[in-house]
């Protein structure tokens, strides 16, 4: 396989075309909007302009259960309109993937500077219980991996998964092989057409509605939480490098922050989850080692939340807000504080 | 089984009664989508029914076929996303008024403009009956309901204008003239394109009540006075049903 000079946005578009997608339906939205035009020249994608992302989601969750494998891609505006229609989708048990090019927020921001404002809004976003899979790469190649995994976690999981990126990783040029060996996943529900089944919002037991049993609704959600962790045992991503010196400092970063911290390698230890949630256990095994644990995110202390929640430990928390990535301020404030 | 009762067989009897009030139109229109599924003889592991949020929502439950409820207002998308995932199917959407023109209005505006080969049957009650009774975009003028307590200060959204300069299927029918609600059934599901059949059904609970109909059989008689019809007209008067024309033969 050669090596190609590839944008992150176009080596998702290959990946998801390698991971078997036919359908793919968004709206145009800066910085993830290269992938849209990468599908429209797809031979054997079915690819659609919506007029919002919210026809975008749906038309997806009708493909996906029409029988095709379907994915959407957008950024947090958009992402922000998707979450009613998630839940649906976790609800119905409708495999499908959804991908994320964060920008600064709220609302329109700072266009189009990459951030990591959303990684809350990944699993809370829509109201009630539901427990999506999410991924978050850091490279070119990366992106092409792990956009693999996430069409095979949904089959895996019959759920919506995430996968984040940022418009530093989304917009950066890198020559990769795009090739990743993995076997793929098939579709596993029979598709729409078989002459009696109903897929409902409401809560269900099969085709039958259950809106008023209580130990039925226990049983559904107990069950999402259930598919959830046996879907992500099987990935099980994260990087851990250990300092070359002697250091009592875990830092701890992901996506585009976590290439700025390779620089401080040979003064810190560093950690970087890439399946963010459910969050890696791994962890608690690493943590230890480490008297003083520092997060950076480019946001205002989101996934410090899990980390903290995992490790019953105080995490010392590091913003890197506006989208500005500046070694020499990091540098700072890592070595001053 | 007599010709009469096949249509029976696109319904989950077992599922019976529905959610809906004593003297709701819903019940009526189902039963005729069911007949014209029937006389077209729509195969049942190939014919797929979407519908979103709300008394009319709850439709597609009661099809003993493959069917989709959404979330509110986006049976639309959904439809379209199934049938360009799979042409073969025939997909129809089931929803009201409130569902399909107030919150996925956009959607509805676009799918005209794709003219994405679907049914959309709307059941058009003036009102959101499931929550109690508030004001619809297609309530009449000065209509009082409980979020319009002094009248419904705006007029009715005119929906067959949207469909006037594009290629798609429009009829207006109500729940009175049962064979002229057929009919339009059976052209919309037969029109190769994007067909939209606004069934006017009457909701007394939640709306009919409140307006002095002592019961829905008023409402229908209202239904018989004011409405004429006129089908293939180039526009629909406000007091006309009918099917409108459209420039493409199916």
């Amino acid at each position: 396989m050669p090596k190609k000079l590839l944008q992150g946005n176009e080596a998702i578009a290959q990946a998801a075309e390698a991971a078997g997608l036919q359908f793919f339906a968004g709206y145009p939205i800066t910085p993830a909007s290269e992938i849209i035009h990468e599908m429209v020249n797809k031979k054997h994608i079915k690819t659609m302009q919506m007029e919002d992302e919210i026809a975008s989601i749906n038309a997806v969750i009708g493909a996906s259960l029409a029988g095709l494998k379907a994915m959407t891609a957008t950024s947090g505006p958009g992402f922000s309109l998707m979450q009613e229609s998630i839940g649906l989708a976790h609800m119905m048990e409708v495999p499908l993937v959804i991908v994320n090019v964060q920008r600064v927020g709220p609302s329109t921001g700072m266009p189009t500077l990459p951030a990591q404002g959303d990684v809350i809004q990944c699993i809370h976003g829509s109201h009630g219980d539901y427990f999506p899979i999410v991924f978050y790469p850091n490279s070119v190649f990366e992106l092409f991996r792990y956009t693999i995994a996430a069409f095979n976690a949904a089959e895996e999981s019959m759920s919506p998964v995430i996968l984040l990126s940022d418009g530093y990783i989304s917009h950066l040029y890198e020559t990769i092989v795009p090739h990743y060996d993995c076997t793929i996943t098939p579709r596993s529900r029979p598709a729409l057409g078989m002459g009696n089944r109903h897929f409902t919002g409401l809560s269900h037991k099969g085709s039958v509605l259950k809106t008023s049993d209580v130990d039925n609704y226990r049983q559904l959600i107990a069950s999402f939480r259930e598919k959830q962790q046996m879907t992500a045992q099987r990935h099980n991503y994260f990087e851990y490098l250990e300092c070359s010196r002697e250091t009592d400092t875990l830092l701890i970063s992901y996506g585009a922050l976590s290439r700025a911290a390779y620089y401080f390698k040979n003064d810190f230890a560093l950690y970087r989850p890439i399946r963010m949630f459910p969050a890696v256990e791994e962890i608690r095994k690493i943590a230890p080692r480490y008297k003083r644990i520092r997060m950076m995110e480019m946001n205002m202390g989101q996934y410090v939340y899990e980390i903290e929640r995992i490790l019953h430990r105080e995490v010392e928390f590091i913003p890197i807000l506006g989208g500005r990535i500046d070694l020499r301020e990091i540098k700072q404030i890592l070595y001053e504080q | 089984m007599s010709n009469d009762t096949r249509f029976k067989r696109y319904l989950k009897l077992d599922l019976l009664p529905t959610p809906w009030c004593p003297g709701c139109g819903n019940g009526i229109a189902l039963k005729t989508i069911c007949q014209a599924f029937d006389e077209l003889e729509l195969p049942k592991q190939g014919t797929v029914v979407v519908s979103g949020i709300g008394c009319s929502g709850r439709s597609a439950g009661f099809f003993d076929l493959d069917s989709v409820h959404t979330a509110h207002g986006r049976a639309i998308p959904v439809a379209e996303g199934i049938k360009y995932a799979n042409d073969t199917l025939n997909v129809v959407v089931v929803s009201g008024d409130g569902d399909l023109l107030g919150i996925g209005g956009n959607h509805l505006l676009h799918a005209i403009r794709r003219n994405t080969n679907i049914t959309v049957i709307c059941y058009a009650n003036e009102i959101y009956g499931m929550t109690g009774g508030q004001v619809s975009p297609i309530t009449p003028h000065n209509t009082k309901t409980l979020t319009t307590p002094h009248g419904n200060p705006d007029y009715p959204a005119d929906v067959q204008s949207l469909f006037k300069h594009h290629n798609c299927f429009y009829a207006r029918t109500t729940a009175y003239h049962l064979s002229h609600m057929k009919k339009c059934f059976l052209e919309a599901l037969k029109f190769k394109g994007f067909s939209f059949v606004e069934a006017r059904t009457m909701c007394i609970v939640n709306y009919g009540r409140r307006l002095g109909y002592k019961n829905s059989n008023e409402m229908l008689l209202h239904y018989k006075e004011f409405y004429k019809i006129n089908d293939y007209a180039g526009e629909l008067a406000q007091d006309e049903i009918g099917i409108l024309k459209t420039t493409t033969v199916s």
